[in-house]
């Protein structure tokens, strides 16, 4: 039996035009919010421990209202315990305030494990998984890669290629891309989805120690150019290298 | 790549939050699953058993139907699923309106109690296939003049005659068969392995290829007699089920559309000549406002048959006139995309000539656009113009 | 402001994102210290130009990566202010680590520092960039390859302190870097062979080069229906795949639509043609008008300079 914590972040598609507008990234423009993908992969990950060693998912997110729609898409897949942390007027919190409100919702589920994504699409920062096992005192396995079905061990990066680990609980568990998608929900999924509870719960947190400036648009491309000849190849790896900055 | 459907007129903000995921998975799997083999099932002229699978393991089929394991949901979504199954491919969506509309529909609306718990979980789950046997090669918009007869023996029912432009009927397990007993048409159930039943497939077709189509042959077929369905007599029947039918294509004829608009689009932005795209020339952008024209209107009068169909206050006029008009449309809309692709619009490559020769069928079949103009042109003038003598 | 490093190593060497943390740290007048977690390079970090001092931290723990007994022997090591690592898979988790046990904020990945801290770091996968200001103590990672490299002729003082942490993850098995395909709808780099190659016995040297790269290998419609060898998985465009990998290099490929139409969201497209008249140079970011038998073997030589 095992009791899984599984946090899912609402990102805009990672396929929408993100737009700076005055100095902030345009959500208002989003068209399409969908669960952070490599979340999405935590979760599918999380579905088949728990089919395999029984027990139960608490997902939880923290968000806005819109959020909820993470937690309905989860409630289509069985999950049945649903938490949404938010209060009115956040806003740009900074890692211990989004940590500290996470690592008080997972306490509350009683979750002896948590499973989330490495890092969510649209901050990119990856620091919510180990930060969230210190505030729990539990160990965390970073961009996991493939997984035992049961959680007995776990595939991450290393010097040689990659190796295969073992954690006790309490652990975290942050996933990079498996091989396990998200299962598709079904119409009984999707109809039971439309009964599903949420606790949405406030938090206190600490005052930012962070702050916020702005958001700005990547620098433009230079216009294309083109280079004659195999001799030019040194200068081409050189600008992919220092221009680019792709390699 | 996510798809992104046009919807100009923000159309689908009125579906419901359940709608909505349905949507999103059926959309989701016609990406992901169906649309890198589409061309290849094309090509060979098969219907991939993996997408029945699939599509009862979603459980989309039977939507709108309750109870015995049905789906149970509203009529909008019905036609939400039909409209993303056709944006994938009108063979795939012609599929899930007959086992969902045609078959399952009458056994539900129809059949006796046994009948419905022997045929209608496993049809819901994609276990048996169904088809639906009305048309025949001399009697299409006059089905009322079929010559398939059943006769009564006493202890069983004996069918003969002939069915064709079945859609599944080689791959179905059963088939709802509409035939004259006594000169009254009644609805018959006739499974695979009945004696002197067969259904052979119909080859050699340009148009619906990755759907599997057949003919009925009944020569001297025996059928219990507790395979008749006891609650309807006449073309009530038949035209019930089309009707259900009818509707789910009136959606799905746009998913077709927005998919063709979507490619005429991006070539049109992609493509240059004379040192612009051709987006830039007055043209293609008149025919591009177009097809955004009739795409809003179509899912506009789709979203509201849907409403009318959902609430009780529907009459088959009211699907005839959706039918004809969101088919008719999406034809016009493949055609000049495919005109917009230049050459490249016969190329396998694109979509184009796919859906348009699959909206040819959509055209004739469940009601061909000409008679569908003439049961308006009824219900306009209280007179009816298909025949001199009725 | 005092800052601490901590030092990314490859196996007992220093890996060479540290000079760049050195570098970094040395931009904002700074004169770091640098953790070697069980003294692994110490001897080199020490001759880098404008370190202040070198701490080995010795602990039984280092010899099995666990952040959470990592952070705790090196946090116990560090002095206050800021601590900075390498955005690398390890310096991620130990930073996070190290700065929630100080409850002070943790920014990943920055691309930019000055003064203040001010930092930049680039957010919805590069789409954006966000910049934030910390006055207080924080922990940082730093892209690596952005920020210049200090170089040498330092000579910092060195001592050892005895740290270590509880080790809860347990290694069962090392498994080598398999040396599997990469899937063109996953990579992140991808590297495209078109009719041009010649034929499909030619995509060997796309491999070894994409091998190099940790890239895929795609190939577009022209190459897959000429021959039996490159299938249908590979292809890049209309029926095959979309992709939006960060580097497209397409070889031998003129940039037929359809074949555009699957990779030009690209952010960096390079091309190598012998035609200069090939419609991708319209589309390429850096062209090179060069037959494949030429350019390629410089390509793999100046990528191997870079590993």
């Amino acid at each position: 039996m095992v009791e899984i914590a599984v946090l899912l972040k609402q990102v805009p598609d990672t396929n929408a035009k993100i737009a700076v507008v005055s100095g902030r990234v345009d959500e208002s423009a989003v068209t399409s919010w969908v669960t952070s993908p490599y979340d999405e992969y935590a979760l599918e990950a999380a579905l088949q421990h728990v089919e395999a060693a029984g027990g139960s998912i608490t997902a939880i997110t923290l968000g806005p209202a819109r959020a909820d729609k993470v937690l309905k898409d989860a409630a289509a897949l069985g999950v049945t315990k649903l938490v949404r942390i938010w209060q009115d007027g956040w806003e740009d919190l900074d890692s211990n305030q989004v940590q500290s409100a996470l690592a008080d919702a997972v306490k509350a589920s009683g979750a002896e494990m948590v499973y989330c994504g490495k890092q969510s699409a649209d901050r990119n920062q990856g620091s919510t998984g180990p930060g969230i096992a210190e505030l729990l005192g539990a160990a965390c396995v970073v961009e996991v890669s493939e997984f035992d079905a049961a959680g007995s061990s776990y595939l991450r990066p290393a010097a040689s290629g990659s190796e295969k680990v073992t954690v006790s609980a309490p652990a975290v568990i942050t996933f990079t891309k498996t091989d396990s998608d998200l299962r598709r929900p079904n119409v009984r999924g999707i109809m039971m989805a439309k009964k599903a509870q949420i606790d949405v719960v406030a938090s206190d947190v600490c005052g930012s120690q962070v702050t916020f400036n702005g958001h700005s648009s990547p620098a433009e491309k230079p216009p294309g150019k083109t280079y004659q000849g195999s001799d030019s190849v040194p200068e081409v790896v050189g600008l992919l290298r220092d221009e680019a900055k792709v390699l | 790549m996510v798809y992104e459907a046009l919807d100009f007129y923000d159309v689908d903000s009125q579906l419901t939050e359940e709608e909505v995921m349905v949507r999103d998975m059926v959309r989701d799997w016609v990406e992901e699953e169906v649309l890198p083999k589409i061309e290849d099932a094309c090509a060979e002229g098969v219907f991939p058993d993996e997408w029945r699978v699939a599509l009862g393991e979603m459980g989309v089929l039977g939507a709108p139907l309750e109870g015995y394991g049905c789906p149970g949901l509203s009529y909008t979504a019905y036609g939400v699923i039909c409209r993303e199954l056709e944006r994938g491919d009108s063979g795939l969506r012609s599929f899930a309106s007959v086992q969902g509309s045609l078959a399952m529909y009458p056994i539900w609306d129809f059949g006796s109690e046994e009948q419905k718990e022997k045929y209608l979980p496993k049809m819901a789950s994609g276990e048996l296939i169904g088809c639906f046997g009305l048309t025949e090669p001399d009697y299409g918009s006059n089905p009322g003049d079929m010559v398939t007869r059943a006769e009564d023996k006493g202890d069983h029912y004996l069918l003969n005659g002939a069915k064709m432009w079945i859609t599944n009927g080689t791959i179905s397990d059963l088939a709802v068969v509409w035939a004259k007993l006594d000169g009254v048409i009644r609805g018959f159930i006739v499974e695979t392995g009945d004696e002197g039943y067969s259904a052979p497939e119909m080859k050699g077709k340009y148009s619906l290829r990755a759907s599997v189509t057949s003919e009925l042959v009944f020569q001297d077929c025996k059928i219990p007699k507790d395979r008749i369905l006891p609650g309807v007599k006449g073309l009530r029947g038949p035209f019930s089920c089309l009707n259900n039918a009818r509707f789910g294509i009136s959606w799905g004829a746009l998913g077709a559309a927005q998919a063709c608009y979507n490619s005429a689009k991006e070539y049109a932005l992609s493509r240059t000549q004379f040192d612009q795209p051709i987006a830039a020339y007055q043209l293609i952008q008149n025919k591009l406002a177009w097809m955004l024209r009739e795409i809003t209107k179509g899912q506009l009068l789709a979203l509201e048959l849907g409403r009318k169909k959902d609430s009780g206050t529907w009459i088959p006029e009211h699907i005839s006139l959706a039918k004809m008009n969101n088919v008719d449309i999406a034809l016009e809309i493949a055609r000049m995309a495919r005109d917009m692709h230049g050459a490249n619009g016969i190329l396998d490559e694109y979509c184009i000539m796919r859906h348009m020769a699959n909206l040819e069928s959509v055209k004739t079949y469940e009601g061909t656009h000409d008679i569908h103009n003439l049961i308006l042109g009824r219900h306009i003038t209280g007179i009816q113009s298909f025949t001199r003598s009725l | 402001m005092d800052i601490t490093i901590i030092a990314e190593t490859n196996g007992n060497q220093l890996h060479a994102v540290t000079r760049q943390l050195v570098g970094a740290a040395s931009s904002l007048g700074a004169s770091p210290t640098i953790l070697c977690p069980s003294g692994s390079g110490a001897d080199e970090a020490a001759g880098i130009a404008g370190v202040g001092k070198v701490l080995s931290v010795n602990g039984d723990c280092f010899s099995t990566f666990d952040g959470g007994a990592w952070a705790a022997a090196l946090d116990a090591a560090a002095g206050d202010g800021v601590i900075m690592g390498a955005a690398t898979a390890q310096g991620r988790d130990v930073v996070s680590r190290i700065a929630a046990r100080r409850s002070i904020p943790v920014v990943q990945d920055v691309v930019a520092l000055s003064g203040g801290i001010k930092m930049t770091h680039p957010i919805y996968s590069g789409k954006a960039m966000q910049d934030v200001t910390v006055a207080g103590s924080c922990a940082i990672t730093l892209r690596a390859n952005t920020f210049p490299a200090a170089g040498d002729g330092g000579s910092a003082e060195s001592a050892t302190v005895q740290q270590s942490g509880d080790v809860k993850i347990a290694v069962q098995e090392a498994i080598a870097k398999a040396s599997e395909r990469l899937d063109v709808s996953d990579a992140d780099v991808i590297i495209s062979g078109g009719r041009g190659m010649g034929g499909p016995e030619n995509f060997d040297k796309l491999y070894s080069l994409a091998e190099g790269l940790g890239a895929a290998v795609g190939a577009s419609r022209a190459a897959v229906d000429a021959w039996d060898g490159i299938p249908h998985t590979m292809q890049v465009g209309q029926t095959g795949k979309t992709v939006n990998p960060t580097l497209y290099i397409a070889v031998g490929i003129s940039g037929a639509i359809q074949h555009l139409a699957g990779m030009r969201t690209s952010k960096y497209i390079v091309a190598i043609n012998k035609d200069p008249e090939a419609p991708i140079f319209k589309v390429a970011d850096y062209g090179i008008v060069s037959t494949w038998e030429e350019a390629l073997p410089v390509l793999a030589s100046e990528i191997g300079k870079l590993q």
